[in-house]
């Protein structure tokens, strides 16, 4: 009922512009439209009815009906709905009303479907380009369905530029990467610095390409995909991987075995757990606290030495298939668990204690990166973010998926704003991963941890879904398809939202502030920038052959004065 | 001409001391740094072998103005060395009959102008942010070894280093009330002269990337990081000479002894406060100095008024 409920409420307003509703599930809503609508609409269901934005999707259909598409999906926590709103563009004329200046999240998201299938939207406010690399050639689009998986564009520009923003007047431009420590991946933000005050900042990402999408979409098949999916991200990999099956699961009405679906939640909670205790450890390294950083290292291992007895691997653990897991929980390895529960639970009511009390950390922490619920509304941030903000967001309980309508657990939620929030909610969920996993153990019941599915998926289904990862809400959304393998598979891990936050978190705070800032979102960049395939020579954004950066270091060295 | 001789040996002694011994006391933070955080650790030689590796290393010239960054290299570890041979390690400092405490004031501040030059010579966005967060340190620092030099100066009624330091400002020798409020300021201080967290922010790896030190690479970086680990332990000796002379008065290899006692005490308190603290930010941090300047020219008040 719910999901039509939110239909009468869109219907209210809105009579005769939705051409087709489908309802797959209670929890589910697609609503089909013609473009003219879906500015109107969105900035109704965002804005009126207080919808979070999720996502916007591009599609190439035009194979099978001769459209392209734009999905925009919105998720109801109220109504613990999601909600896709659909619309089809014609092939000639791909061109849609931009919803970013009613729903300021929406600006990656469209200028990505821009960037990789050439759809246009029209008043956008930036139109800059996100994904693709600067030498790219204009007019090429990789997720077009023409566009093979391994092509090379020919006329790839080596020297073009990103046409970058000129500073503010009285500023200095500090690159805050492609590297630096604090990054563990490339990444690039241009700040602009007034002496040790940040005024302003450009991001440059999407460094790290790896064409997952299209390779989902053109040569791996249905259960694959999933083993693709966790390479996503080397933290949390069995999110995608899970968020992947589920959304398949749904779009073809197939239900995992029970045992499996707790057999899921107990791996994603390990996963919370070794992610979490990897941020404290992080955060404060990247203020200089080593002691914690090891000592959170220290406890984190045990965990990664369980994940690779259930699983044979520390991450990367091949655990899904549609339908279920592939590896089960053994007598022996459930006490082992336990095990080791136990022992961090003890160890970090220590860490816990240790925190809350030291006032050093707080000194730094305290009113730094401040996102309040505004920010959190306008840019859809999610995750340790928004509930650091005192808004409950939680897929586990929004959404429930895998066994989490069977545990019980609380929403940790803090009202500071800021990266000490951050800390503090990270902090004490580890403490609920622990009894959900508990829980698990104990209700999981005996059964098999696969279904036997032998038909054909049906084609041209969607299928949403949400999971709470570490970092916030991961989004998988599928359009099944045939030759066993999906039509479109489009992912949004937690950062591509909460990275968009970042900008107005350091607007006028110290420099020193920029990096915990950052820090604190617990950025995943591999997870944002999992698309696309680029040439990995030439993607960087680099003006300087490799030739060029030995012939510029030497130039004045002694390897020239030896010559 | 005799004496002369004795000087410069002393002198000569003095610094192959410091040099002998400091990679030894930044293998004892790093062992003690890791116990604390339950680690193994790297054995206690390891930053003999980590400077000859660097010092082997080729020698690479980047940033602005290569020449003057070597010379900022050499600058820093000259300028604390000079400094060694002014301070008494076991004996009278060998190079006193040379120079008297405002000399000693202005060499203390040359290593931290090497790496003011270091940054603004390297020329990148970050090592000029790190050279303005040390210029700042350096300014809101520097007066409290000349506030307790002066201190001492006051008490001996001469500006002559042997009289100085010999325990000139020690609690009981000198003024009381000053000379115990210039302990306690200088003990809190002792860290930030010597850029061990929570006052490493003029390097502060994490958000500036070593900072005045970032294009440093090499013969040249084992310069810097050597000179940071005599700093470590003559600003230690400075210390206990000022405020700690007990045994100072020993026969040679005995008092030298104690000494090193008293620096290895210091080494191990700088060790356990950097283990124990986030790094603080610079406007945080210029608050706190600007309290123990504070409390620094009250002492000296004191002392002037012979309290």
């Amino acid at each position: 009922m719910p999901a039509r409920q939110v239909l009468n409420l869109i219907k209210q307003r809105f009579n005769g512009v939705i051409h087709r509703v489908d309802i797959p599930e209670d929890s589910r809503l697609l609503l089909y439209t013609g473009r003219e609508s879906v500015p109107d609409l969105c900035r109704f269901i965002f804005r009126d009815l207080d919808a979070r934005y999720v996502i916007s999707i591009g599609i190439d259909d035009r194979p099978y009906s001769g459209n392209f598409q734009v999905a925009h999906n919105f998720a109801f926590e109220n109504h613990h709905v999601l909600c896709s709103l659909i619309c089809n563009l014609p092939a000639e004329d791909p061109q849609i009303g931009s919803i970013s200046p009613d729903v300021p999240a929406a600006n990656w998201a469209e200028r990505e479907f821009r960037d990789l299938l050439g759809i246009e939207p029209v008043g956008c406010p930036s139109m800059k380009r996100l994904v693709l690399p600067d030498g790219w050639p204009d007019g090429v689009h990789p997720l077009r369905k023409d566009v093979p998986w391994d092509f090379r564009p020919k006329d790839y520009d080596d020297n073009r530029i990103y046409d970058f923003d000129e500073p503010p007047e009285g500023c200095t431009v500090v690159p805050f990467g492609p590297f630096h420590p604090t990054l563990d991946e490339p990444s690039h933000f241009r700040l602009f610095v007034e002496g040790e005050i940040v005024r302003g900042c450009e991001y440059r990402g999407f460094m790290v390409h790896r064409g997952i999408e299209k390779l989902g979409d053109s040569v791996l098949t249905y259960n694959e995909i999933p083993v693709m999916a966790e390479r996503i991200c080397g933290i949390c990999g069995c999110v995608h991987s899970v968020a992947y099956a589920q959304a398949v699961e749904q779009a073809a009405s197939v239900r995992p075995t029970t045992r499996a679906e707790f057999i899921r939640t107990l791996m994603l909670e390990l996963e919370r757990l070794h992610s979490h205790l990897l941020w404290v450890g992080l955060a404060n390294h990247i203020l200089g606290f080593d002691t914690l950083f090891m000592q959170s290292f220290r406890m984190r291992e045990p965990i990664m030495w369980l994940c690779e007895r259930i699983t044979g691997n520390r991450k990367t653990y091949g655990l899904c298939v549609i339908g279920g897991v592939r590896w089960d929980i053994t007598p022996e390895i459930k006490a082992d668990i336990i095990r080791v529960l136990d022992q961090l639970e003890k160890e970090w009511v220590k860490v816990a204690n240790a925190v809350k009390g030291d006032r050093n950390l707080q000194k730094r922490t305290k009113g730094v990166g401040v996102a309040d619920r505004t920010l959190v509304k306008e840019m859809g941030l999610i995750g340790p973010m928004a509930r650091a903000s005192g808004v409950p967001l939680d897929c586990r309980k929004d959404f429930p998926y895998a066994a989490y309508d069977k545990v019980e657990f609380d929403v940790i939620t803090q009202e500071g704003c800021d990266v000490w929030s951050r800390v503090l909610v990270r902090v004490l969920e580890v403490f609920e991963s622990i009894q959900i996993i508990r829980q698990c153990l104990e209700r999981m019941p005996a059964g098999p941890i696969q279904l036997d599915l032998t038909d054909e998926l049906p084609a041209g289904r969607i299928g949403l879904s949400s999971i709470e990862a570490p970092r916030g809400e991961s989004h998988h959304f599928v359009v099944t398809g045939d030759d066993n393998r999906p039509r479109r598979w489009r992912v949004r891990a937690p950062t591509y939202q909460n990275l968009q936050g970042i900008p107005a978190m350091i607007k006028d705070k110290p420099l020193a502030d920029m990096t915990i800032a950052l820090g604190s979102i617990d950025p995943c960049f591999s997870c944002t920038d999992r698309m696309e395939i680029v040439d990995l020579r030439s993607g960087k954004v680099q003006i300087f052959s490799q030739q060029d950066l030995i012939r510029l270091v030497r130039s004045s060295g002694s390897a020239e004065q030896t010559v | 001409m005799n004496s002369y001789l004795m000087f410069v040996t002393q002198a000569v002694f003095n610094v192959a001391l410091v040099l002998a011994v400091a990679p030894l006391l930044e293998g004892i933070i790093r062992k003690v740094t890791a116990r604390v955080q339950s680690r193994q650790g790297p054995p206690l030689w390891q930053p003999y072998f980590d400077l000859a590796k660097l010092l082997t290393k080729e020698d690479i010239e980047s940033g602005e103005a290569p020449a003057v960054q070597r010379f900022a290299g050499y600058l820093s570890l000259a300028a604390i060395l000079t400094v060694a041979c002014f301070v008494p390690l076991g004996s009278q400092p060998p190079l006193a009959v040379v120079g008297d405490g405002i000399l000693l004031i202005y060499l203390l501040t040359l290593t931290g102008v090497a790496t003011l030059l270091a940054g603004f010579a390297a020329g990148s966005t970050y090592s000029i942010f790190g050279a303005s967060r040390e210029m700042i340190t350096m300014l809101a620092l520097e007066p409290l070894f000349a506030i307790t030099i002066v201190m001492g100066a006051l008490k001996t009624q001469s500006l002559d280093l042997v009289g100085i330091l010999n325990g000139s400002a020690y609690v009981s020798n000198g003024f009381p009330w000053a000379g115990t409020l210039m302990m306690v300021v200088l003990l809190f201080a002792l860290q930030a002269f010597v850029g061990r967290v929570p006052f490493d922010i003029a390097e502060a790896e994490t958000e500036i990337m070593e900072g005045p030190l970032v294009e440093y690479s090499g013969p040249k970086l084992a310069l810097f990081k050597y000179s940071q680990m005599v700093k470590l332990f003559v600003y230690c000796a400075l210390f206990a000479a000022l405020f700690a002379p007990w045994g100072s008065g020993l026969i040679f290899p005995l008092s030298l002894a104690v000494l090193l006692l008293k620096v290895l005490i210091l080494v191990l308190l700088v060790t356990l406060v950097a283990a124990t603290h986030a790094r603080l930010r610079i406007d945080q941090a210029l608050r706190y100095y600007a309290t123990l300047l504070g409390v620094g020219f009250v002492a000296l008040l004191l002392a002037l008024l012979g309290k």
